[in-house]
């Protein structure tokens, strides 16, 4: 087996307009995608909320204050697109956990569509406890 | 020419899964304590304060802390992974990212100790 | 042009066909060729009729003609295909964007170097032997229903086209490669420990992340995410303490 001289930087272009090519891509890669989409979003997320505990810090007015301003507006709705990938990122990792150890490999797209339903459900109870209370 | 000495990584494969399903409890448990379960969402000053004084919420809190942070970091790496880096890539982006868990679980752990010693 | 010389009504399209010669047609661009497309007329037809009267300078693979050889795969709008049963018409655009496929090294217009596919399938060792299906005189076992294909894979590369962490990832065996190692344990060629052993790393079953892109455009029904989703099976079950 000899290998191929590739250039490295070629392939990492190339890799990268690889994953910006929705053209021909199924079901399964936009799962692949979200999983990925959401889980970088979530990462983001934990460091922003540790930022914002650290405020926790500064004593009770800063917290105050900061309470007062998660609970505008805006902050709602990013509060929804949040509980959005934390939905989509668990459902969908369980499901690409059981299929990834050989289990209900043939049925993977209804698995998805249930989960993605599931995480719809799921977000509108959310949404409801958010705006309603 | 990437080097296609394979590194073994099945191990973390397993360990993200499990961690995964141990973060959908975890989680759930934060969600549901921290905010579902309060009025208004969002608890004042001195309820975290007190709340965190409770021994099982703060072990919970911060086992939740460990196994997110794990689970964060190796994601990020198989993200960086599938970039095709070579192995000296492969173990540069581990060591970047196994340093930054490490401060944030730092961090949050300094968080904890400070916000119960209140 | 006539078509292979079907008679029958033509539809004039335009086929947009990705260009590259190291060299001089570099960096690579498309071309434009207009055919008159009849029903039966497949993307490779159209390739041999501007190859014939236009552009003779045209680069493409093919041989058999019939889904059988697996040469003449490229991205046809942008879908991994066999050309040669891909029809110009049912693409239903009046443009249709012909590329070389992805993840292998281009060589020039539509060729890519396979060397890059043979690299991660012949560590497998799988001979290749494909029965026909079609033996009339084969009798099934009691309990069997119907024998199944088992070295359906045509090496056509597709599937490494087709999946997301081959496109980006050149030290992973990819689809293939696994589904052929997965064949090899099937089959019992050679130790179960050590084909296990040769999938078992972030470069073979742990590299994949079930996107099952192989398994959909596969045109030879090997299904090798499904295989790759049973392989890994197998290593988590051999790792377990009770296996021993």
């Amino acid at each position: 087996m000899t290998p191929i001289p590739i250039q490295q930087a070629t392939r990492r272009r190339k890799a990268l307009r690889a994953w910006f090519d929705p053209r021909g891509r199924g079901l399964g890669f936009i799962a692949f995608a979200l999983q990925r989409i959401t889980g970088l979003g979530l990462v983001l997320y934990l460091l922003l909320h540790m930022a914002v505990l650290t405020t926790l810090l500064q004593g009770e007015s800063a917290w105050d204050q900061f309470v007062a301003f998660a609970k505008s507006p805006i902050m709602l709705l990013f509060d929804l697109l949040l509980i959005a990938g934390i939905l989509i990122h668990g459902l969908n990792g369980l499901r690409v956990s059981i299929v990834g150890l050989g289990f209900g490999v043939k049925q993977h797209k209804t698995f998805f569509w249930i989960m993605m339903l599931l995480s719809a459900l799921l977000f509108v109870y959310a949404g409801w406890l958010l705006f309603a209370h | 020419m990437q080097k296609t000495t394979p590194s073994k990584r099945g191990g973390s494969w397993i360990w993200q899964a499990l961690t995964g399903v141990l973060l959908i409890l975890l989680l759930g448990l934060h969600m549901i304590a921290q905010h579902f379960v309060v009025s208004g969402g969002l608890r004042t000053f001195q309820d975290v304060i007190d709340y965190l004084r409770n021994p099982v919420i703060l072990v919970l809190e911060a086992i939740f802390m460990l196994v997110v942070t794990y689970h964060a970091m190796v994601g990020v790496r198989a993200i960086l992974y599938d970039l095709g880096l070579d192995e000296a890539g492969k173990k540069k982006a581990t060591t970047v990212l196994t340093i930054l868990g490490a401060l944030i679980i730092v961090w949050a752990a300094y968080l904890l100790l400070r916000l119960t010693s209140m | 042009m006539s078509n292979n010389g079907r008679p029958g009504p033509k539809t004039p399209v335009t086929l947009k066909i990705l260009r590259y010669k190291p060299g001089s047609i570099d960096p690579p661009r498309y071309d434009t060729f207009q055919v008159d497309a009849d029903p039966l007329m497949t993307v490779l037809d159209a390739l041999e009729e501007i190859r014939a009267t236009e552009d003779p300078t045209l680069a493409y693979r093919h041989s058999c003609h019939h889904a059988s050889c697996g040469t003449c795969a490229m991205k046809v709008n942008g879908k991994d295909v066999l050309s040669c049963v891909t029809k110009v018409l049912d693409q239903k655009s009046d443009v249709i964007v012909v590329e070389p496929l992805g993840t292998m090294p281009l060589v020039a217009d539509l060729v890519v170097d396979m060397g890059d596919f043979a690299r991660r399938y012949e560590p497998a060792g799988l001979s290749f032997v494909r029965e026909s299906e079609y033996l009339t005189e084969a009798q099934t076992p009691e309990g069997v229903e119907r024998y199944t294909r088992f070295e359906s894979c045509i090496e056509c590369g597709i599937c490494l086209s087709a999946c997301p962490v081959a496109n980006t990832n050149a030290s992973f065996i990819g689809p293939a490669g696994l589904a052929a190692w997965y064949r090899s344990l099937q089959k019992g060629d050679g130790e179960r420990a050590d084909i296990l052993a040769a999938v078992d790393s972030d470069c073979g079953v742990w590299g994949c992340h079930g996107a099952m892109e192989c398994t959909e455009a596969c045109p030879s029904q090997v299904q090798p995410g499904d295989l790759i989703m049973y392989l890994r099976r197998e290593v988590v079950k051999s790792k377990l303490p009770w296996a021993h």
